[in-house]
């Protein structure tokens, strides 16, 4: 074989060897997002989604490591490690040993890594947020107030113009108290609901509860406030299991299903007995 | 038939020994049971695995055979009691075998739904743990009230010809001279006797009426009480008992026809019964196309989602042939032989018969297990087996086994009783002599 087929060989080899290396690392991206969530004031935790885009189309990935920081990505200011789920989401709680780092701030910026691998690369995002809270209170004629505070320096001041959602919350999710979506605050960062659900249903006390929420405000988060109120209509479970139904278990089916349905057998096997008895009565006559 | 004498009738209609082509003929459905049998052993041992039902199909060829034998069986309620009632006298030479053919295949029903359990105790289980709401309950009452009453339709017209065989010890043998003995020596043939069992056959003959209405109809509510597409149908009823007469109507042309040339009747099972008996087939099969197009013209109008695919699997798919032969055999090609005078003589009506009893069969197997692979929800995630179905020799087997369980049932019944009442025979001569 000639020097040039030799050469040619190899670099038809060299070519397919690129080709297969480069398809193995041909990666996706992942996408990172990071969201601040505070229920009630007291519970204050982060949650990551990661997601890719196959042929087009948003794809949650699950099993990605992750790992969530305060204010800078050093191992000082660390908050924890979590892996996402089925969902891509990734949730940790801001632990108590990140006070000092926490109390540094009123706007403090939170960090979240998720190490190479052999489908991703590297990737991080971050979200920096001002420190509120929300109240929720209510008044006379079931008029529910609330007031949406921001940390300025070490100072609670109200804040006018974000959009609140006053809801109850129910099994499936959170229903509005009026027709109403959204409230903003005022300057005192106030809004105000009227309540005009009276006939939903509550618990066996009438009790149901009540939410204001901030969401996937830009500046502060996800903010939350619950509150539990007598408005409802009590509600008592009334178990099934003991009914006469014709789903219910075995001695346990309707009335008038057993009168008709022994009626019937009783009915039909008198007539048949009656018949066994009409043999023995031609049995006695033929002897 | 006018000028057969008394004993000339007794001596036609005598049981008969097997001759060498009926004891091939036992022999073959003996083999064909223990077939059956050792099928249903393996069952046994290695369980249900052994079918080819699995979490989709879980009612197979076994549950077909069920419902075919019970539509079978309604025929001894059209042939005794709705002729019977009615003053129909043509049918008496007809009774007895339909009353037989009856009693036969719901044997072979409460058998088959038995090896369909899987292990057998789960059948005492049923008493023990059965809900009364339940269809399958209410199932297995009416079966057992439909079986005690055929047995007892089948007794009260044989006291009679018990008096008549003690008195042909000789051509019939001392063990079934004791049988007779037995089952019917007290009869005397007195007035008495004759007025309460004339009364006892009547009741019979109104009792069973209902009763197998009410057996079919139960049957069908297995299946229609089911939320399921092909099954969703108020019909179902009187879909089931509408086929159930034409399988059964089928089923006794096709004895007809077989007891005439073995036994050599034809004195006795005339043209003119093949006649009659094809004109209600082809009435019967008309009715069976009528609700067919019902159940299936209204859903394929509408089209719904999961209705189309159960449709388009029948009419179209997966389904087609086995759907197109049944249509064609059990209706259409019965109708076709038999409205013609010339298509009810004797061949081409036993013919036509043999045609509604397979189509039947097929036709049950499609009312079953379609619908089964047409679920709401779509199959996901399950090997390739579980979306298909196609009996497994150990299936086939035990179908087939319990197919051959009736024909014996009725071949020994044959061989041991008169398959045409000698008494009434001779009674409606003396009557029509009389007249």
């Amino acid at each position: 074989m000639k020097t040039h087929n030799y050469i040619t060989i190899a670099l038809l080899l060299f070519s397919c060897i690129s080709i297969a290396s480069y398809a193995q690392d041909a990666k996706n991206d992942l996408l990172l997002s990071l969201s601040y969530f505070n229920n009630n004031n007291q519970t204050q935790y982060l949650t990551a989604h990661t997601k890719t885009k196959i042929d087009g189309k948003f794809q949650l990935v699950a099993g990605i490591p992750l790992s969530f920081y305060i204010g800078s990505e050093s191992p000082a200011n660390l908050l924890g490690k979590a892996v996402s789920n089925d969902k891509g989401e990734a949730t940790i709680l801001i632990p108590a040993a990140a006070k000092e780092e926490w109390n540094k701030t009123s706007k403090p910026s939170f960090i979240v890594v998720s190490a190479a691998s052999k489908l991703y690369d590297g990737t991080k995002a971050n979200t920096d947020i001002v420190k509120a809270k929300i109240k929720i209170d209510t008044a006379a004629d079931k008029k529910i107030v609330a007031t949406l505070m921001e940390l300025k320096d070490t100072v609670w001041a109200p804040v006018k113009g974000v959009d609140v959602k006053i809801a109850v919350e129910r099994f499936d999710g959170d229903l509005n108290v009026s027709e109403t979506q959204t409230y903003t605050t005022d300057s005192t960062g106030m809004a105000s609901a009227d309540f005009k659900r009276d006939t939903l249903a509550g618990d066996s006390k009438g009790n149901l509860i009540l939410v204001a929420k901030v969401e996937d405000n830009d500046i502060y988060g996800n903010l939350s406030s619950e509150k539990t109120v007598p408005w409802g209509v009590a509600t008592n479970f009334i178990s099934q299991y003991d009914r006469r139904t014709l789903f219910a278990r075995r001695g346990h089916s309707p009335i008038w299903l057993e009168m008709l349905a022994y009626s019937i057998i009783v009915g039909v096997w008198g007539v048949l007995i009656y018949l066994i008895l009409q043999i023995k009565k031609l049995k006695s006559l033929g002897v | 038939m006018e000028n057969i004498t008394k004993h000339k009738i007794i001596e036609d209609l005598l049981p008969q020994k097997f001759g060498k082509k009926g004891k091939i003929w036992v022999g073959i459905l003996l083999a064909f049971c223990t077939l059956g049998f050792i099928a249903y052993c393996r069952q046994l041992s290695k369980g249900l695995v052994v079918t080819s039902m699995r979490d989709y199909a879980s009612w197979g060829i076994y549950i077909s055979n069920f419902v075919f034998f019970v539509a079978i069986s309604l025929v001894g309620s059209l042939i005794t009691a709705v002729l019977r009632l009615t003053n129909v006298h043509w049918s008496t030479p007809l009774t007895r075998i339909a009353e037989i053919i009856a009693v036969a295949a719901i044997t072979c029903a409460s058998i088959i739904i038995i090896v369909d359990m899987g292990r057998p105790d789960r059948f005492y289980n049923l008493f023990i743990h059965g809900r009364l709401q339940s269809p399958i309950i209410w199932d297995v009452i009416v079966i057992t009230t439909y079986f005690f009453i055929s047995l007892l339709l089948l007794y009260f017209p044989l006291l009679p010809d018990f008096k008549i065989m003690l008195q042909f010890k000789e051509k019939t043998g001392k063990r079934l001279y004791k049988l007779y003995h037995f089952l019917g020596s007290f009869w005397k043939n007195s007035t008495e006797q004759i007025k309460i069992s004339e009364k006892a056959i009547n009741i019979l003959s109104i009792t069973i009426i209902p009763v197998a209405f009410a057996i079919h109809t139960v049957t069908s509510w297995l299946f229609a009480t089911t939320y399921r597409p092909g099954w969703d149908s108020t019909n179902f009823g009187a879909y089931f008992i509408s086929g159930a007469f034409l399988v059964g109507a089928g089923g006794v042309l096709v004895a007809m026809y077989i007891f005439r040339k073995s036994y050599k009747l034809e004195e006795y099972i005339t043209e003119s019964h093949f006649d009659r008996m094809g004109k209600i087939v082809v009435m019967l099969a008309l009715l069976y196309l009528y609700f067919n197009v019902n159940e299936f013209l209204v859903p394929a109008f509408k089209m719904k989602k999961n209705e189309e695919e159960h449709l388009r699997g029948l009419f179209t798919g997966e389904f087609a042939p086995v759907f197109w032969f049944a249509i064609t055999t059990a209706m259409f090609l019965p109708i076709l032989i038999l409205i013609f005078k010339r298509g009810r003589k004797p061949l081409p009506a036993f013919i036509a018969g043999s045609l509604v009893v397979i189509g039947s069969w097929f036709k049950r197997y499609l009312i079953v297990t379609p619908t089964l692979l047409h679920p709401f929800l779509p199959m996901q995630d399950v090997p390739d087996a579980y979306r298909h179905y196609f009996p497994s020799w150990e299936e086939w087997a035990i179908a087939m086994g319990s197919l051959a369980g009736a024909l014996l049932i009725i071949t020994l019944f044959a061989r041991i009783f008169p398959i045409i009442p000698i008494q009434e025979t001779i009674t409606e001569i003396e009557e029509h002599e009389n007249a």
